[in-house]
């Protein structure tokens, strides 16, 4: 994708306005060039940029994967900790010091396979972090195996004859148990990603980022810039997300609409 | 010398009162100001009828272990006694039920089974209960009556603990129970009269309450409050779990929280992003736990992130013997997890070090920036001693933390390289000291690195950091320390007190013999384990683990093959079996 010149330029002069470049680190993405998390960096950094947090007072804690490396590339406070960890360690990150704005950051395979335990719990315990899932449906940094949320016949080295499990839908999981801010977001809309972290991160307690990506290095069929394009909308304007049996309905019936899935509502008011 | 040293068991059904009743002796013994070690074996099975076994170990010099022979068996139960016949003194008094509610046949009896030279207190236990407080219920109690009667003990101990005990159940509940005390007492008093064995004598004095009954588990939560501990994750298992239970209980009331994790692999990821955040947080698990928790201590290692996690150990492999004792976690609290990974290991022997060492622990994670392994056992978590009041000086409870130089903000390396290996630490939230750290190998800035000379540097770094902990960690102690040794016997855990018992014995038989205690099991001091050695002619590892998991890490230090002895039995180290295998040593004289 060639964006042309004068646009490249003006997006350049929008983000040293913004000055969201600051919280970027010296370190420079280690993703491959057109990588979906590229957007999401941008997105979190705008949006951090907005909520007027001083960067030492975030802490960015990450599990393993391509979306693991993340916090090397801000300038927060950041802990790469072991695969599927990522909430379990923001937990004690944020009960240590609840005045730090905590963001736990992990993929497909980290959250919903290896880290899947701690999925349901960490929702119950709902302790005021934020969690963004970068589901792109494939391992990338071990080059390209299915993932949990990997359609049923996805082939690739390890299943060259095709999966045969189901996949996962985490946003569905996270209204399941009970979550009370969910989001489903798409990264190539870093704008709709930073309005709803700037309601998620305000919401006192757990917040839910289902963040829909690609991995354009080894997922040519499914979530591929394409197909999301294609297949990514956004919730229509009269959709309540205050209604968590509507939201179900949603859900169930819409793999690829984006925006705040559901809020609980009145939330914020009630601190932990 | 007129030294007391009584071992008393309780043997009953689940239900009779047993475990009750052996506490009762305890606290008794402990307020008439004796030396008291407890420790009950009881069914694992939750309402299992299965049988229960107190046995308390009371003298008026410190106690090191738990006697070979029971000198009294209080029984509560017939069938249920017959079992620990084998373990009497050939003298042992006997108090048991002389009409028990059912019938028992002569040859179920536990008088049918006693050797002769057994000294039989037969009273009608359930009678004088239900005569006294209209309940057989009470009867644990009469058997201690007669025991406090027959051995001289100070009534009023028994009807002060009593009443402590009972007190809040309610003034009908508390009455009964001191009833059925009193009637036992009469009894043994009255029918007794030319057999009455007074050995408490002093206990009359008065009570004495500069002492507490502490179990190894309590001495551990009190040092973790004490330590100022803001957070506590953990798993239910055996025997751990109740370190949790008391925590959740006194936590919040000091501002800190105790929160029941999915599992020991978030309970230890949480303790360790609480650390990192700059707040006390600790874990307890035992072996199977702590194999789920070794990957996370490896990133406690590599991100130089603080953590104390105590490992109960029972036996193992596996979901192995839960309710027994075992010390075969050793390799697995030094060694387990990736690659070079060193981590403080420290090991208490008794109950009052459980306190010093829990409470030391916090400091040596926090200045080491280390995960650091309390190891402890069965054995050792669930005996009882009486030990004075655990008291935390100022200075155990000092902040250990070196915090990075104010004049550094900006240009802050979280990683330095230094002299010691310890490099300065901010927390989250400390403005111009940002940094990340990695499970990955990574540069003095946390930057992800792999090169050749990066990765060996760092390995370095993070060995020497954990090898300078040694000014700070508990060094090795001698007892009876001499020139030349014949055996020197060296041991760890919950075990050395039967192995300073043992030695003990032997000295008094005239051997040479001394006991060295390593108490810092990872790192170790090796000059000065070293320098005892040289002096023993032969140096014996006795260990509750099969495979000699001390002498596999130590044994090099002797210039001769140790001898080991290596029992998986599921209970504590015999100090009289320690003390033959002494004795055959030097009888084999040199080899």
């Amino acid at each position: 994708m060639k964006t042309p010149g004068p646009q490249l330029a003006h997006q350049v002069e929008d983000i040293r306005e913004r000055n969201t470049f600051e919280p970027r680190s010296q370190s420079l993405p280690t993703w491959c060039p057109g990588c979906g998390y590229f957007g999401i960096l941008h997105a979190v950094n705008n949006a951090l940029k907005q909520l007027k947090k001083p960067l030492h007072e975030t802490m960015i804690v990450s599990g393993i994967g391509c979306a693991g490396r993340y916090p090397f590339f801000t300038n927060t406070y950041g802990l790469h900790a072991v695969h599927g960890r990522a909430l379990p360690t923001a937990t004690g990150v944020q009960m240590a010091n609840p005045d730090l704005t905590v963001l736990a950051i992990g993929g497909d395979g980290d959250g919903l396979a290896i880290g899947g335990a701690h999925f349901p719990h960490s929702i119950r315990r709902d302790v005021n972090i934020n969690y963004l899932l970068f589901d792109n449906s494939i391992y990338g940094l071990t080059k390209g195996q299915p993932s949990p949320s990997s359609p049923v016949g996805t082939r690739s080295k390890a299943s060259p004859y095709g999966t045969v499990d189901q996949p996962l839908n985490a946003t569905l999981m996270a209204l399941t148990f009970g979550c009370g801010f969910i989001a489903r977001l798409f990264a190539g809309d870093p704008t709709g990603i930073t309005q709803a972290l700037l309601q998620g991160i305000r919401h006192e307690g757990f917040s839910f980022f289902h963040i829909l990506t690609t991995c354009v290095t080894f997922d040519k069929s499914y979530k591929t810039w394409a197909n999301l394009k294609e297949s990514v909308h956004p919730l229509p304007d009269t959709y309540d997300p205050t209604d968590y049996r509507r939201s179900f309905d949603e859900v169930l019936t819409n793999d690829f609409s984006t925006g705040i899935i559901f809020r609980r509502p009145g939330n914020g008011e009630q601190a932990r | 010398m007129s030294r007391i040293d009584l071992t008393v068991e309780v043997c009953g059904l689940a239900g009779d009162g047993t475990i009750a009743a052996g506490g009762l002796i305890n606290e008794a013994m402990s307020l008439g100001n004796y030396f008291v070690l407890g420790f009950d074996s009881y069914p694992a099975e939750i309402r299992g009828f299965g049988r229960c076994v107190t046995r308390s170990r009371i003298g008026d010099d410190e106690i090191l272990a738990l006697d070979d022979e029971t000198h009294v068996l209080i029984s509560l139960d017939d069938e249920q006694s017959i079992s620990r016949v084998p373990y009497l003194a050939h003298d042992a008094v006997i108090i048991f039920d002389n009409k028990p509610p059912g019938y028992v046949e002569e040859a179920r009896s536990l008088v049918a089974h006693l050797e002769a030279g057994a000294r039989l207190y037969g009273i009608p236990l359930t009678d004088l209960a239900t005569a006294a407080a209209g309940t057989p219920r009470g009867k644990n109690l009469t058997a201690l009556g007669a025991f406090a009667g027959v051995y001289g003990a100070s009534p009023e101990l028994f009807r002060y603990v009593i009443t402590k005990k009972f007190e809040p159940k309610g003034e009908k509940v508390l009455t009964a129970n001191l009833k059925s005390f009193d009637a036992g007492y009469e009894y043994a008093l009255a029918q007794f009269a030319d057999h009455l064995v007074p050995t408490f004598y002093s206990s009359v004095e008065g009570i004495r309450e500069d002492k507490v009954m502490l179990s190894g588990n309590l001495a551990i939560g009190f040092a973790a409050l004490d330590a100022d501990l803001k957070l506590y994750f953990g798993y239910p298992i055996t025997p751990a779990t109740p370190i949790m239970e008391f925590l959740a209980k006194k936590l919040p009331s000091q501002g800190g929280k105790v929160v029941q994790m999915e599992d020991e692999i978030s309970s230890i990821a949480a303790v360790l992003g609480a650390n990192h955040a700059g707040a006390r947080a600790m874990t307890a698990t035992s072996g199977p736990g702590f194999a789920l928790m070794t990957e996370l201590i490896g990133l406690g290692v590599m991100a130089e992130i603080p953590a104390v996690i105590l490992n109960a150990q029972r036996g193992g492999p596996s979901t192995g013997l839960p309710t027994k004792t075992e010390q075969s976690d050793l390799h697995s609290a030094v060694y387990g997890g990736t690659g070079d990974s060193p981590r403080i290991v420290i090991a208490p022997t008794t109950v009052a070090e459980c306190y010093t060492y829990t409470l030391k622990s916090f400091q040596y994670a926090e200045k080491y920036q280390t995960p650091v392994v309390v190891l402890t056992d069965f054995y050792l978590d669930n005996r009882v001693e009486n030990v004075p009041k655990p008291i935390a000086s100022p200075e155990d409870t000092e902040r250990w933390n070196i915090a990075p130089d104010p004049a550094g903000k900006g240009s802050y390396l979280r990683f330095e390289n230094t002299a010691s290996g310890i490099s300065p630490r901010s927390y989250p939230g400390q403005e111009g000291f940002n940094f990340t750290a990695s499970g990955l190998e990574h540069t003095e800035t946390g930057s992800p690195d792999y090169t050749p000379n990066i990765h060996m540097k760092m390995t370095a770094k993070r060995y020497r950091k954990i090898q300078s902990a040694l000014t700070d960690l508990p060094r090795p102690e001698v007892f009876y320390d001499e020139d030349h040794l014949a055996v020197g016997v060296v041991g760890w855990g919950s075990s050395f007190g039967s192995i300073l018992e043992a030695v003990k014995r032997a000295r008094e038989k005239g051997l040479s013999v001394a006991a060295l205690k390593v108490t810092s099991i990872y790192p170790y001091h090796a000059e000065e384990i070293r320098s005892f050695m040289v002096k023993c002619e032969d140096v014996l590892f006795p260990e509750l683990n099969f495979s000699g998991q001390l002498a596999n890490l130590m044994g090099h230090l002797s210039s001769r093959t140790p001898y080991r002895i290596n029992e998986v039995t599921g209970v504590p180290l015999s100090p009289r079996m320690i003390f033959a295998n002494i004795k055959k040593i030097i009888e084999a004289g040199t080899r």
